[in-house]
């Protein structure tokens, strides 16, 4: 602040900061009673340790009633090779390309287009845990959110025929108080569940230890699904 | 750390707007166009007598936009859902949005139709009923028009915004699709309805109001094709997403519906058939629905184009 300001001018300032400042401190008391605690949940991939073997989709596909080989999560294998085919990363029978695995699931965006997007409210917010998903009585089955969706990760449940997506178990498992069904079945621990916002939680010591990637930033979408990529590129 | 991660897997297989998508949006546009123009016309001429184009075009546009609905529903997951769409709203979705829109064009639209066609109504013995409803009406009949003429070209506008917001496309996530999407509603809307008006009421050919049609169709022409000409060369000097997407002028099957469809049909087409040729044949009634059916045709096409080449190439 300029030193020659006139004390005139100082006390003015002050009496006006503190006439705007006033309303404010009611609504900051306010809002720290609504917030007590708002978890953050976030899922960590750790691709050193998937080894691809889709026990993630078989649990995810019977914790939520899913038709017959459908799961919302798959795994998109990026180089390795099937026995006695080419290898899909470099085109050879024989080659020293890693398996490289990669989950393909609803990204959990904090900024989620499917939300904005969608014209009945189907999909949402939950209002306590702040996951994406959906409430299949509104979904009118316009597949606009399928559309908007980035990472293309939605999907029209053949059994209810409404728009679907991973909510990790929310309502399965979640609810429940047990972990998400794919983090559990996931003998590998490849996958890390929890909330970011508690700083004793394991997701969050993670975080902070691991460098960690997300999908597609550049969307501003702000996913809360987080991975951490084999960076190792040989011996 | 200069790593990152991709997938180019996805959970839903195929286009998530498959063309009946592209039909309504036709529809929409049709519909929207044929009744801005009529209106627009009407203001600007101080009609008040109820003309053949106006007949048409609120014949047209009633017409289109209810086919254009059924589309719409026959495409949901389960068309037995749509009452979903009208009881839950979310004004942060331009569906939504829309649909309000549409709730308030679509009645609205039916009445602007009732009151132009009076007489050809009341002509009809079981019709009779309706008489004491359109005494009524014709009193709100100036403040109706003023508000459906906005909501005409709202619709039109509407339908471009609509698939904008799908920001995975580089070419159909653009600021340019509404503009384009009136452009080419107001083209192919006052075509069909011309046609409609020389076909089913008789207007005559080269009547006063039908020259002032025909002197309006290229400027609105040429704003369609600057509206495309900048989609093109925004992709083509954008970043690497935008310039994949530029693929869709020239590779696949969408390229040819392009350039046959939207640049040969639509806009050479009405071209040539107006002045590569003689001034006799030009002027025919033969050349007129040529001409028109030329327009909405390339209408079709562009909506084709642009929403299915358009999911094709994802970012």
């Amino acid at each position: 602040m300029s030193e020659n300001i006139e004390r005139r001018r100082f006390l003015k300032s002050a009496g006006m900061c503190s006439l705007m400042l006033t309303p404010l401190a009611g609504c900051s008391v306010k809002e720290d009673a609504d917030s007590a605690h708002k978890p953050h949940y976030c899922m960590v991939f750790d691709q050193n340790k998937c080894v691809g073997c889709g026990d993630c989709k078989t649990a995810c596909n019977q914790a939520n009633n899913l038709p017959e080989g459908i799961s919302r999560v798959i795994l998109e294998q990026q180089s390795g090779r099937v026995e006695g085919q080419s290898c899909p990363h470099c085109s050879k029978m024989v080659c020293d390309c890693e398996r490289k695995f990669v989950r393909v699931s609803c990204q959990q965006c904090k900024n989620a287009p499917c939300v904005t997007v969608c014209p009945t409210g189907a999909a949402h917010r939950d209002p306590k845990t702040g996951i994406v998903t959906m409430d299949a009585s509104k979904c009118a089955g316009c597949k606009y959110c399928i559309g908007a969706c980035p990472y293309n990760a939605r999907l029209i449940n053949d059994n209810t025929d409404v728009a679907d997506n991973c909510d990790f178990c929310l309502h399965s498992k979640l609810s429940h108080g047990e972990l998400p069904a794919c983090v559990q079945s996931c003998k590998y621990d490849a996958l890390i569940f929890g909330d970011a916002n508690d700083p004793q939680s394991y997701v969050s010591r993670l975080l902070a230890v691991k460098d960690s990637v997300r999908i597609k930033p550049q969307f501003g979408t702000e996913p809360s699904l987080r991975y951490i990529p084999i960076v190792k590129q040989g011996v | 750390m200069d790593t990152s991660m991709e997938f180019t897997l996805g959970l839903s297989q195929g286009v998530a707007w498959p063309w009946p998508i592209a039909v309504y949006l036709f529809f929409a546009g049709i519909s929207g166009g044929a009744l801005t123009i009529a209106l627009a016309l009407r203001f600007y001429l101080g009609q008040v007598e109820n003309t053949a184009f106006l007949k048409a075009a609120t014949l047209l546009s009633f017409v289109t936009i209810s086919l254009g609905m059924l589309c719409l529903v026959l495409d949901l997951t389960n068309p037995l859902f749509f009452w979903r769409i009208l009881v839950f709203y979310n004004l942060n979705s331009v569906m939504s949005i829309g649909v309000i829109a549409l709730s308030v064009y679509i009645p609205l639209v039916a009445v602007v139709a009732l009151l132009a066609l009076e007489k050809e109504l009341m002509a009809i013995p079981q019709l009779k009923f309706l008489a004491p409803i359109i005494t009524k009406l014709k009193g709100f009949r100036r403040p109706i028009e003023v508000l459906v003429l906005v909501l005409a070209l709202s619709v039109c506008a509407y339908t471009g915004f609509l698939i904008s917001a799908l920001i995975r496309f580089p070419l159909i996530n653009t600021s340019v699709l509404p503009a384009l999407f009136i452009a080419s509603g107001l083209s192919a809307g006052g075509a069909s309805a011309k046609m409609i008006a020389v076909w089913l009421f008789k207007e005559p050919l080269h009547s006063g109001e039908m020259k002032l049609l025909h002197g309006a169709e290229w400027p609105i022409m040429f704003a369609e094709a600057m509206f495309i000409f900048m989609i093109a060369t925004a992709l083509l000097t954008g970043n690497a997403g935008d310039q994949y997407a530029f693929a869709a002028f020239h590779e696949g099957v969408w390229a040819i519906v392009f350039w046959i469809g939207v640049v040969g049909i639509g806009f050479a087409g009405p071209l040539l058939l107006n002045f590569a040729t003689s001034k006799h044949f030009s002027h025919s009634s033969r050349a007129f629905y040529m001409s028109g059916m030329c327009a909405v045709v390339g209408m079709m096409c562009l909506r084709l184009f642009i929403l299915l080449a358009g999911q094709n190439y994802a970012i």
